[in-house]
């Protein structure tokens, strides 16, 4: 980076066990703050529509890296490989929506508590097999998670209230006296209640992993052997790493759906859907909280801008930039697997390097 | 060391380890005093590795009894006999190789850690407290292997010899009363092997850890060891000190082969 830790002294370790140890990450942190508190909320984003900007990217984006940050607790911290996200996150809307219909008067943030704590149940009853198989075999496990699930979703009418649609809609709630979700909640409230969850979940992935915990999942991932040896139980490690990572994806699921969507069917917990999200994990970049930020950002956000430029500047039809879209990402990602197979965040990791260095070679 | 009145800190009698019809170990005892450096030697495929292994409990013998501290060990898992103090490293290394230097030390930290999840995901007040103290440990167990300028080195890119020194730190890091050292020195050049052979006995007298290693390099092995165990095809061939054991013919025709 163009400033480096160089003359920043730390007396004490708290100040360096600290999120941001340097003086300037801090202020980039506090520029970013300023952004999405206040600038986008107010001006949207350049050159682009602004309902389009919260309702199209915005909103999803900050969704998806909820999402993206569970998946990477479970694939890229703990390396438990999973194919079930999808239906975790499904785990979680039904889970939300069962909450919200049946105690009416329910606070929206705990009922979106319990819907991720549901989710982390199903997680841990599905992560079960991890405990005897691993790697392939293990995917092929989640994956019968992921068609049961979704099975279940249209099958068991209970979960959408026997009703004809089949699908969950979001009724209209209020929280402190705003309307929060349903249709006529407004997109600058549904935009900050969402900012707010993904800094907090942020905030608290990023403490576990940094402790006791995290580090017993890294354990496991890295060399289950010695883990034991050092009196780590797998079970435990590799249960946690599940209910806590189906605790992220369920509350993004519930999120995606009340927040965003509005209503959803099965269709958005198919399998699909989990190839998407493992995409943006690995995109991104395993392990790593900022590569979860930069893989769902990439991959949801990249496609749209296609599109939208592809109908504003040249004049496509939308079905052709549909169509275009897909190849172009489909290419790039190639293109940075190619160049650096650990993902975005390693590719932004030796850029730094780079630039602590430059303008020198070396 | 203590001549006069060993207190016996680990005694493994008569264990029989069979893998289908494979015999890896056959009718050994021996035991370790506390405050010695034990050296297991014997010639490939001994069963030396194997005997730590059952030690740790990854292998489970089909007969013989482990007692531990004047008590008979029921089976237990390798977290089990985590807990009860024994620290070992690996022949190959194992160490975490996604986190740095520092990180795999505080591993080593990972049992006398006990803060729950809800202060973890706050990493306030006792939780940042504990990690905080347990860094000044591993800090001083840093301090003392001289790996501190490697701190914050991904364990994946160091050199082989600085790799075996992380490992046995995170080792320390777990305050063993028994470590299980796992060809400490193999693979390295002479330097490194007298450094880690000071390590080893700075380890056991400025700790009082009690030490039982396996070692091929006999120069090595003499100089350290207080008294010296050897195997030859899964049984026992020799046990004494280094100078009965380096004069008993068995060893001698064990390494050096006899005329049929």
């Amino acid at each position: 980076m163009f400033y480096k830790e160089t003359g920043q002294f730390k007396s004490k370790y708290k100040e360096e066990l600290a999120a941001f140890p340097l003086f300037e990450d801090k202020i980039g942190i506090g520029i970013l703050g300023v952004l999405t508190f206040l600038v986008i909320p107010l001006f949207g984003l350049p050159g682009l529509n602004y309902e389009f900007a919260m309702g199209a990217i915005m909103i999803p984006c900050m969704i998806f890296i909820i999402m993206t940050l569970g998946l990477n607790i479970l694939l890229g911290f703990a390396g438990q490989i999973s194919l079930g996200t999808g239906a975790f996150s499904g785990v979680g809307a039904y889970a939300f929506y069962k909450f919200i219909t049946i105690f009416p008067d329910i606070n929206i943030i705990i009922a979106l508590v319990l819907s991720g704590l549901v989710s982390a149940v199903v997680g841990v009853i599905f992560g079960l097999p991890s405990l005897r198989i691993k790697g392939f075999y293990l995917m092929v496990a989640t994956l019968a998670a992921q068609f049961f699930l979704t099975w279940a979703f249209i099958r068991v009418s209970w979960l959408y209230n026997y009703n004809a649609s089949g699908a969950i809609e979001g009724p209209n709630k209020e929280m402190f006296g705003i309307i929060m979700i349903g249709p006529q909640s407004s997109g600058m409230t549904r935009y900050y209640f969402v900012l707010v969850t993904l800094i907090v979940l942020t905030w608290l992935a990023s403490n576990v992993i940094r402790g006791r915990i995290g580090r017993s999942w890294m354990m496991i991932r890295d060399m289950d052997i010695a883990a034991e040896l050092i009196g780590i139980r797998p079970l435990v490690a590799k249960l946690s790493a599940f209910a806590f990572s189906s605790f992220y994806v369920g509350i993004a699921g519930a999120l995606m759906v009340f927040f965003w969507l509005g209503a959803a069917e099965a269709e958005s917990f198919d399998i699909n859907h989990s190839f998407l999200y493992l995409f943006m994990v690995i995109i991104g970049g395993l392990g790593s909280i900022t590569g979860s930020y930069m893989g769902a950002i990439f991959v949801w956000v990249v496609p749209v801008l296609i599109k939208e430029i592809g109908k504003s500047a040249f004049g496509f039809d939308a079905f052709v930039m549909e169509n275009f879209s897909t190849i172009l990402l489909g290419a790039m990602i190639i293109i940075i697997l190619i160049l650096e197979p650990h993902g975005l965040a390693r590719l932004w990791q030796i850029t730094k390097q780079k630039l602590r260095l430059w303008p020198f070679p070396y | 060391m203590n001549e006069k009145a060993p207190k016996i800190m680990m005694e493994v009698k008569n264990i029989n380890l069979r893998f289908g019809g494979v015999v890896a170990i056959q009718g050994v005892s021996f035991d370790i005093h506390e405050g010695e450096i034990r050296a297991i030697i014997g010639p490939n495929g001994a069963g030396k590795s194997s005997m730590l292994n059952v030690i740790n409990g990854f292998y489970h013998p089909q007969e013989g009894e482990i007692w531990f501290d004047g008590q008979k060990r029921p089976s237990m898992e390798p977290y089990e006999v985590a807990k009860t103090g024994i620290a070992r490293t690996f022949q190959n290394i194992a160490l975490f190789k996604g986190m740095t230097t520092i990180e795999n030390v505080m591993t080593g930290r990972q049992l006398q850690m006990n803060k729950n999840i809800f202060w973890q995901m706050l990493r306030y007040g006792p939780a940042i407290e504990e990690e905080v103290q347990h860094r000044k440990r591993c800090e001083e167990i840093i301090d003392f292997l001289e790996i501190n300028h490697i701190r914050k080195t991904p364990v994946g890119s160091l050199p082989y010899g600085l790799q075996k020194r992380v490992e046995l730190a995170r080792a320390l890091a777990m305050e063993p009363n028994l470590l299980l050292l796992d060809e400490p020195m193999a693979g390295m050049n002479v330097e490194e092997k007298q450094d880690m052979s000071r390590f080893i006995v700075e380890v056991n007298e400025e700790f009082g850890t009690t030490i039982a290693l396996i070692e091929h390099d006999m120069a090595v092995v003499m100089d350290l060891a207080d008294r010296v165990v050897v195997l030859d095809y899964g049984k026992l061939l020799a046990d004494g000190t280094p100078k009965e054991v380096q004069s008993n013919q068995a060893v001698i025709d064990a390494y050096l082969g006899v005329p049929h």
